[in-house]
């Protein structure tokens, strides 16, 4: 850790400032207060401040080297302790040793030097005391600033993983169910087989391929749900029923890439899935003047008990559209009836003016 | 001698898939088509087929709860794009576990083992080892249980469960709309269960941590758990340490 006094052109002359200001102090109480001849108290002022300036610098190290640990510590009162003995006893040693060399046939300045050691040691205890809160105070500011640093660094690498495992958010089952599909018209329906393999692979190139950061047309998307729901009607046939509702001006608006995707997931894993009657999947899009609403609607059977897991697409769309948006409240969901309703509010424009296509 | 058989999917294709292949195999015959769990479970019950062609997450019942309530099932091959319930499906004496898509040979395969069990009544146990060693997941735990009563299938969530009782060879659930009795053990609830949940405060009783709304000194060596719904169960002095344990108190 570099020392705080010596970070920068400002920081030194702070600190070299500040002793000068107590020099300035020290010399006026003996000019104006003691009437001590000027070059006496000029002297005095010197020697003393010169040498607490040089030895709160070395404080530093004091403090440095008692930090870690526990700080309420025996071994902390110890060092400190003893280092403020030993400066007390040097500065004012010397300076007095000093003095006295100097002014030797002063009597009556001796004599009031003599009288003032009390006093300089006290001082001498609140100037270490000062100094050394400020050194503490310095390398508190630090490590917050470090925190804080590592802090937002964290957040930063959070999201850029938890990004690319919403991206790898295809459901293997989807997949592994749809392969069987192909395996079976293969050999019943084979025109409607390749059909099939033609929009699943359009499906995952589109998932694969788009960066989970970016945003497109909401009309690339819908196409994409389109694909979806094709395949999976031709899994499910009569019981899966899609009507879309959208203005036409939706279309050219932008959403992140596969935020709706999970959506319709979820529609079809609690609604298709988990019912023996047909099940409607209706999607709406609305446009107001800086955003525009999309609305998701299933059947569902209520008297099925909810399975785990049901819930974490949603959170992590919520999430997604938190960090894009800065905002938490753009997805709600209702239940009504025995339909479930999701609905997206997205912005014109997120936050940070990334808009890629 | 053909033997009959039942294929119950919720997707077409997929029953499609094994009609078309069992066609080319002699001797079975397909005598009924399911979509949902609960069709499965009644076709089961009224044609007592030989074999059955099962999937696993299906409406209304899973193949799963299909198959537990059955009084003596058939044949059951397991056909499912997930490959985690295999230990499951075996421990329920599943005779094959195919898992979507699969190989006509693969198919015929699984047709072939279950053949040969009907033909002679004895399960070809080695290869069933051979697949549970090599399957690699880890058992899942309840979500929901389906009990049969006289006329209806129940099914409900774990998190309804107040608290279970041993009774003899069958195990009754306490919910709050009433008891449902079930053919298991104690011990298959207590390693099916969330261990943080599920608590095995005695010998013959498994309890909610939510259900409980205080535990008194029974006499020296007991305890007694207060449940919200008024009940009193017992608690064994292992079974308090484990409450204690998992409650943190």
């Amino acid at each position: 850790m570099i020392h705080p006094v010596f970070q920068n052109l400002r920081s030194i002359s702070v600190y070299f400032g500040t002793w000068i200001l107590l020099a300035g102090i020290h010399f006026s109480i003996l000019f104006f207060q003691f009437r001590i001849p000027l070059n006496i108290s000029l002297a005095d002022s010197l020697i003393y401040n010169g040498i607490l300036c040089i030895i709160g610098i070395a404080i530093w190290y004091v403090i440095r080297y008692s930090m870690p640990g526990n700080h309420a510590g025996f071994s902390f009162i110890f060092n400190h302790f003893t280092s403020l003995v030993l400066l007390l006893v040097f500065w004012v040693g010397t300076g007095y040793a000093s003095l006295n060399l100097l002014f030797r046939d002063n009597t009556v300045y001796l004599n009031f030097l003599g009288l003032s050691i009390p006093y300089r040691f006290v001082i001498g205890i609140l100037l270490y005391a000062f100094i050394g809160l400020g050194y503490y105070l310095i390398i508190m500011y630090r490590d917050l600033q470090d925190k804080a640093k590592a802090e937002t660094r964290l957040n930063e690498l959070l999201k850029e993983s938890e990004l690319n495992m919403l991206k790898s958010q295809i459901n293997p089952h989807f997949l592994f169910n749809s392969l069987n599909s192909i395996s079976s018209l293969t050999i019943t329906d084979p025109g409607k087989a390749q059909e099939m393999v033609i929009k699943l692979s359009e499906f995952l190139r589109y998932s694969v391929s788009s960066n989970i950061n970016t945003f497109t047309t909401l009309e690339k998307e819908i196409q994409n749900i389109q694909r979806y729901l094709e395949i999976e009607k031709i899994r499910f046939g009569e019981k899966l029923v899609f009507e879309f509702a959208m203005d036409p001006g939706c279309y050219s608006r932008y959403v992140p890439v596969m935020i709706l995707q999970p959506l319709f997931e979820n529609a079809i894993k609690h609604g298709v899935y988990e019912s023996i009657e047909p099940v409607k999947v209706i999607t709406g899009c609305k446009t107001f003047a800086d955003y525009f609403e999309i609305r998701i609607s299933n059947d569902f059977d209520p008297s099925v008990p909810a399975r785990k897991g049901s819930g974490i697409g949603l959170k992590n769309i919520r999430e997604r559209l938190r960090l894009m948006y800065r905002n938490d409240s753009l997805l709600k969901t209702f239940i009504l009836n025995n339909v479930f309703q999701v609905v997206l509010t997205i912005p014109n424009k997120p936050v940070e003016n990334n808009l890629k296509q | 001698m053909t033997y009959k058989a039942i294929i119950i999917d919720d997707e077409k294709p997929a029953r499609d898939i094994i009609r078309t292949f069992l066609k080319d195999i002699a001797g079975i015959e397909v005598i009924a088509e399911c979509s949902d769990g609960f069709a499965g479970l009644k076709a089961i019950q009224d044609m007592k087929p030989d074999l059955v062609f099962l999937d696993i997450q299906m409406p209304k019942l899973t193949g799963f709860e299909v198959l537990e309530l059955i009084e003596n099932p058939p044949l059951i091959i397991f056909s499912t794009a997930y490959d985690q319930y295999a230990i499951r499906a075996f421990e329920m004496n599943a005779t094959d576990y195919i898992l979507k898509p699969y190989s006509r040979e693969r198919f015929i395969q699984a047709v072939g083992k279950a053949v040969t069990k009907l033909q002679n009544g004895v399960a070809a146990q080695p290869e069933v080892q051979m697949l549970i060693q090599t399957a690699d997941e880890k058992e899942e735990l309840l979500q929901r249980i389906a009990v049969k009563t006289r006329h209806k299938v129940h099914v409900f969530g774990v998190n309804e469960i107040i608290y279970l009782e041993a009774e003899g060879d069958y195990v009754m659930i306490h919910i709050k709309d009433g008891n449902y009795l079930k053919e298991k053990t104690m011990k298959y609830f207590e390693s099916h269960l969330d261990p943080e949940k599920f608590i095995r405060i005695h010998r013959s009783f498994i309890v909610n941590a939510e259900a409980i709304e205080r535990i008194e000194l029974y006499d020296k060596e007991s305890y007694a758990v207060l449940l919200k719904n008024g009940a009193s169960l017992k608690a064994s002095t292992s079974g308090y340490k484990l409450l204690k344990q998992i409650l943190h108190m």
